[in-house]
């Protein structure tokens, strides 16, 4: 199996310092959050109600994100609903590299 | 005089009681978990008194809306309930015919007093997004069950309740409504949000048109497709006709279903809820809902006055779900059941679902709820706390809990797997349940609770406490269901052989 390909995230900069950011990728946008265990990219909108995940925080020790508006929460390792079952948001991993940023799908 | 044992009086605060008139500073004689009587009165030299001077006083608040069981529930309801100045309240659908049973069991220990408000599918409301069976399951409608429940358990059931949304007509409604008049119970029917059903025929009007005197439609001040507004802001003659029938209008905050646009223009046509609710759930306590107490202020900022706030909490849901001999007033005789709070001054914001808020100079507070003459001190934040709602399923652990299970319960938890090894079923989507498949997982769980001769009560524990950290309560078929087949049965197969056990 080929390695996935990394593609560069437009619309971001390395000297952003605050998070959740948006950026895209492949024309797609996505929302970046800094979490302990460093980037990670998720679907710009829940698939609940279509409220944005820029209003979403960080849960369980950065290792969820929970939705402002009905606290739907998904798990970042896989996007997986985990208080509202059949519901699931694309994640996206993220790395910064020579002052430029990537990112590719992770589920 | 009575003897001061069991007696005490709540003094100094202005009492609100709309049945008995009552709007002045009195003191209110508690004996026996009774209410004795409110103003002057000899007592014992050694009665207890509690000083609530500068509060306000009225019966327990009643919340005839909100969701203690399933998918929507807490895992401590009370932290909704006496723990936020109410002293009963009805879940609105929460069981259906098919899991009464297991909702009597599981939620019957409550310190708050808690009713059913049926929902007309067996297994009660799903929860979440899923597009509810309502026309698939509407053979599903076991009359003789229903009435031989309600036969043994009049008690419990205060309302039968429907969903006004879909798009294959009005059917569910009518047959809703020919159940409910089967049974002698009113009608209960939900307007507003559509979660991902496609809403190309409204059935909201239709709602209005079959609710008879009695009937309740919840969610009137909802913002979404179906309002009880026309596209100039002017109340539906429909929704005039219901009230002049003596339909009751329930407010149903939720975290859908108030618009402080559609409440202001609607109060500005003298069109207002008859009772007030919070139809609070695990997806709207930490916002916008947050407790009856946050409902009732954003009720005075829509501009009623107090006792008319007051009065929607206490006398008329009490009369709406036939409960005036128990709740919903002082008069003497009742159950003391009492809530004490504060009307404080300040600045303060509140939401409504749709991200609009207003400022508000007034906001109610409970301070102090007593039920049946026992006194809990009210607790806001305990609702709040995220191990309350937030339900999730312990994925990469044994919950702590499963270690306390019986020798019969791990024998039934094996019994179990065995069984389900052999069924098949898929995890639904956002879009789709297996609710068939839901109810035969069911009968899988009590033909082996029947055969280990497990109490109904401690068979739920045991499945429960091997999924779930925290004591929610889910209808068995659907917490089956929401879980992968092999997890089920390995998990299962864990808890019943003792396997090394996790924090």
């Amino acid at each position: 199996m080929t390695e996935r390909p990394w593609h560069q995230l437009a619309g971001i900069r390395p000297e952003n310092t605050k998070y959740p950011v948006r950026a895209s990728i492949e024309g797609e946008g996505i929302v970046i959050f800094k979490t302990k265990s460093g980037y990670r990219g998720v679907q710009r909108s829940c698939p609940h109600m279509n409220a944005t995940m820029m209003n979403a925080e960080l849960t369980a020790n950065d290792t969820m994100v929970r939705c402002h508006l009905h606290v739907f929460t998904f798990k970042l390792s896989d996007g997986k609903g985990v208080n509202c079952p059949g519901f699931k948001i694309k994640v996206y991993e993220v790395k910064e590299e020579n002052g430029a940023f990537y990112g590719r799908l992770a589920n | 005089m009575n003897s001061a044992a069991d007696s005490f009086v709540l003094k100094g605060a202005h009492v609100l009681d709309a049945e008995q008139g009552i709007d002045k500073v009195a003191d209110v004689h508690v004996a026996g978990g009774k209410i004795l009587q409110v103003g002057p009165r000899e007592v014992a030299a050694d009665t207890k008194i509690i000083d609530v001077a500068g509060n306000h006083l009225s019966a327990g608040w009643v919340d005839i809306h909100v969701h203690a069981y399933g998918t929507l529930g807490f895992a401590n309801p009370d932290t909704v309930g006496i723990y936020q100045g109410v002293t009963t309240f009805v879940d609105a659908g929460g069981p259906g015919i098919g899991v009464l049973d297991q909702f009597m069991e599981l939620l019957g220990h409550l310190e708050t007093t808690l009713f059913a408000g049926a929902f007309i599918r067996p297994m009660g409301l799903l929860g979440l997004n899923f597009i509810e069976g309502d026309v698939r399951t509407l053979g599903e409608v076991p009359i003789t069950r229903w009435v031989d429940f309600a036969r043994q358990n009049r008690d419990m059931l205060r309302y039968i309740k429907c969903n006004a949304i879909g798009d294959y007509g009005p059917g569910t409604l009518k047959l809703t409504k020919g159940l409910a008049e089967i049974l002698n119970l009113p009608l209960y029917m939900h307007i507003g949000e559509f979660q991902l059903q496609n809403p190309e025929h409204l059935l909201a009007p239709e709602a209005f048109r079959i609710a008879e005197a009695g009937d309740m439609i919840t969610h009137l001040y909802h913002g979404n497709l179906g309002q009880v507004l026309d596209e100039n802001g002017k109340v539906l003659p429909v929704v005039r006709d219901a009230e002049r029938r003596g339909v009751i209008f329930d407010l149903g905050f939720g975290g859908y279903n108030f618009s402080w646009g559609v409440a202001e223009k609607a109060f500005a046509q003298d069109l207002i809820p008859h009772t007030i609710s919070s139809d609070l759930q695990q997806f709207n306590v930490v916002r916008p809902v947050k407790s009856l107490a946050n409902v009732m202020s954003a009720m005075l900022r829509v501009g009623m006055t107090l006792p008319q706030v007051i009065e929607r909490v206490t006398r008329n849901p009490a009369k709406a779900i036939s409960l005036t001999d128990r709740a919903g007033s002082l008069k003497p005789g009742m159950p003391a059941d009492i809530t004490v709070f504060r009307v404080n001054s300040g600045d303060y914001e509140i939401m409504d679902c749709y991200a609009q808020s207003r400022r508000a100079d007034r906001q109610i507070e409970p301070l102090i709820t007593f039920k049946n003459g026992k006194r809990f001190d009210v607790d806001m934040t305990m609702g709040q706390d995220e191990n309350n709602w937030f339900l999730q399923f312990a994925e990469d652990h044994v919950p702590s809990r499963a270690a306390r299970l019986s020798d019969r319960q791990r024998g039934f938890l094996d019994s179990l797997a065995s069984s389900l090894s052999s069924v098949t079923w898929e995890v639904g989507s956002a879009e789709r349940l297996d609710i068939e498949k839901a109810l035969a997982l069911q009968d899988v769980f009590h033909q082996q609770r029947g055969r280990n001769g497990l109490p109904l009560k401690d068979a739920l524990q045991a499945v429960y406490a091997s999924f779930l950290d925290q004591s929610f309560t889910m209808q068995i078929g659907l917490l089956l269901v929401r879980l992968e087949q092999p997890f089920v049965v390995g998990r299962l197969r864990d808890v019943a052989r003792k396997h090394p056990i996790a924090a």
